[in-house]
């Protein structure tokens, strides 16, 4: 079905993504004229709520929102979507705690990114060089493996080469996400999540039609596979299941960077309130409807996991198209892919933020240069697209170490930040040492345990890593200094003011 | 408002985020394995589904309904003038 038409849908939507793009950097010509870099990395701090709530649900869903995670449900049954609901309270939750602390603090200090916010904290440049280097790290593995994932489903669907796929919207999200920086990823972003939801309507209804409706499903799964029909699916899902899963991807996400640096990002309160509200209705959704596409297609696709490939990431492809015309399924995958892309922007130019704010420009100022704003603009451009371009190539043909370095990503950046993102921002004793000892080790034994698959009460590494790290903040900061009161002032005005 | 008073508030606001995920977990695990051994299903589905999974989306809707309206101030994020000392 390699027919060029049904690549049609997916071309159109990467096309406007890109005049988006440039539509964007031809309006906020001015702005970055003035300042490069706060209009570059955070938009101006313009956001309103819609767009808000939008750029951060389709950061936080990804292609394994359409691939993984349906396919698991595929043959765990409704624990999977017991398990996976636990994630709409991750917008509200990051906004909710960190919004407006971040947004009144990143105003007086004039922060950009995350890192600036920690480095005025803790005043410290090893703190401010280790996070970088984590997200740095961390963003890319994430980024090439989104985009594998993503390539995989597009052969899958399209009868196009993996290669195909990956060059397609590979080259064309790192070229928008360099010519529209944070207002164009933002923008786009929120595209994505319309496309998204569009997509999963589809598809839901495609392949209800496919299977003879919802009740007709149903009762074919009541019958043949009860078991789908338990919360603890016979034993598949152990309560250590679940509550590994409210840490990992419930609770903890809420140091995640990528979604933190949207507390710089917004306007005005009224935008994040509305953005909380939004974010949930919409998070929530597309969790439900996705991983619930995914057990349903058990009475599409009836046989046993081995006549599919013996991979749960086959589920979905197989469902889009069993369920609708090659046209139609072109028109469904630019859901997955939107979520890749969604995804990817924003890993991209926070890690460009990273090196091109947090590491040179912070180098210079140092050593005492001024860095014109024509400097910036150029080695921002050139720092996004060539880290773009690495990421790109890399995902050709990702070596071995990719999938290693992946598997810790994701709590590797909740264990690096977490305690350090909470004490730094509400209590005024925390300090420079507890935050590196916290940092460091934190990450250090979530890598090692993870590597070494060392479990406790068999709940993932996720609580040894928080945990080592609190203990290490706790001992750090009893040996550390406290910080003076110029420091303090700026983020804690409360308790000066009596 | 003064710059004090509006990182007091946002302290209030954070403190009463972290509650209101406290309610939310509550809910999912009532309204979930708390309903998972009652023999209704509607449309051949099981109750503790729609609880769980169906009610703890809506339910924490609401909860961010309560939290923005009720909890949540509007206040100006760019520090007035005479606050510069």
């Amino acid at each position: 079905m390699s027919n060029i038409l049904n690549l049609l849908p997916v071309l159109i939507f990467l096309i406007l993504m890109l005049c988006i793009s440039v539509y964007i950097q031809k309006s906020s010509q001015n702005d970055r004229k003035k300042d490069f870099a706060k209009d570059y990395f955070i938009g101006g701090r313009t956001l309103g709520g819609f767009v808000l709530a939008m750029t951060t649900a389709a950061t936080y869903s990804s292609v394994s929102t359409f691939v993984g995670g349906p396919g698991m449900a595929w043959i765990i049954g409704y624990g999977w979507l017991y398990m996976a609901i636990v994630q709409v309270v991750v917008i509200f939750l990051v906004l909710g705690v960190f919004g407006k602390k971040i947004a009144l603090v990143a105003r007086r200090i004039d922060a950009v990114t995350i890192i600036d916010v920690l480095r005025a904290r803790y005043q410290s440049n090893t703190l401010a060089n280790l996070a970088a280097l984590i997200i740095v790290a961390f963003f890319c593995t994430t980024m090439v493996a989104q985009f594998v994932g993503a390539a995989k489903l597009f052969e899958a669907v399209t009868g196009f080469s993996y290669f195909t796929g990956l060059t397609l919207f590979g080259l064309i999200v790192v070229i928008y996400t360099t010519i529209g920086g944070f207002k164009g990823v933002a923008i786009t972003d929120a595209c994505c999540a319309i496309a998204m939801i569009v997509g999963l309507g589809i598809l839901l209804g495609a392949m209800m039609e496919t299977g003879g409706g919802f009740t007709k499903i149903m009762g074919y799964i009541s019958t043949n596979h009860p078991d789908m029909l338990e919360p603890l699916s016979a034993g598949k899902m152990p309560l250590s299941l679940y509550i590994s899963q409210w840490l990992l991807v419930g609770i903890c996400t809420l140091a995640l960077p990528q979604s933190v640096v949207r507390g710089i990002s917004f306007k005005s309160t009224r935008a994040l309130h509305r953005a909380m509200i939004i974010g949930t209705i919409v998070i929530g959704a597309m969790t439900l409807v996705a991983t619930w596409i995914g057990i349903l297609s058990k009475g599409i696709l009836t046989g046993s996991l081995a006549a599919y490939g013996g991979s749960v990431d086959n589920i979905t492809p197989l469902t889009i198209i069993a369920s609708m015309s090659p046209f139609w399924a072109g028109v469904t995958i630019i859901g997955p892919i939107a979520a890749t892309i969604s995804t990817v922007s924003s890993l991209l130019l926070s890690a460009s933020s990273s090196i091109v704010k947090d590491i040179y420009m912070h180098h210079k100022q140092m050593q005492g240069h001024l860095v014109s704003n024509n400097t910036v603009r150029k080695f921002s451009l050139v720092c996004t697209i060539i880290l773009g371009l690495i990421v790109y190539s890399i995902a050709i043909t990702p070596p071995s170490v990719i999938w290693l370095i992946n598997m810790f990503a994701f709590g590797g950046l909740e264990t690096a930040f977490f305690w350090v993102l909470i004490f730094g921002l509400f209590w005024s004793k925390a300090n420079k040492t507890g935050a590196l000892a916290a940092m460091a080790g934190g990450v250090l034994v979530y890598c090692v345990t993870m590597a070494l698959k060392l479990k406790v009460l068999d709940l993932h590494q996720i609580v040894l890593g928080i945990g080592c790290s609190l203990v290490f903040f706790l001992i750090g900061n009893a040996l550390g200094q406290p910080h003076d009161r110029k420091t303090l002032e700026t983020f804690f005005p409360e308790e000066y003011d009596k | 408002m003064k710059r004090s008073d509006k990182f007091r508030q946002a302290n209030r606001e954070a403190l009463a985020t972290v509650w209101a995920t406290l309610v939310v977990i509550i809910f999912w695990w009532v309204a979930g394995f708390g309903l998972a051994d009652v023999n209704i299903s509607f449309l051949q589905t099981p109750l503790w589904v729609w609880g769980g999974c169906l009610g703890t989306w809506i339910f924490a809707i609401l909860v961010t309904l309560f939290l923005t309206k009720k909890v949540f101030i509007d206040f100006d994020l760019d520090e007035e003038e005479h606050e510069h000392e």
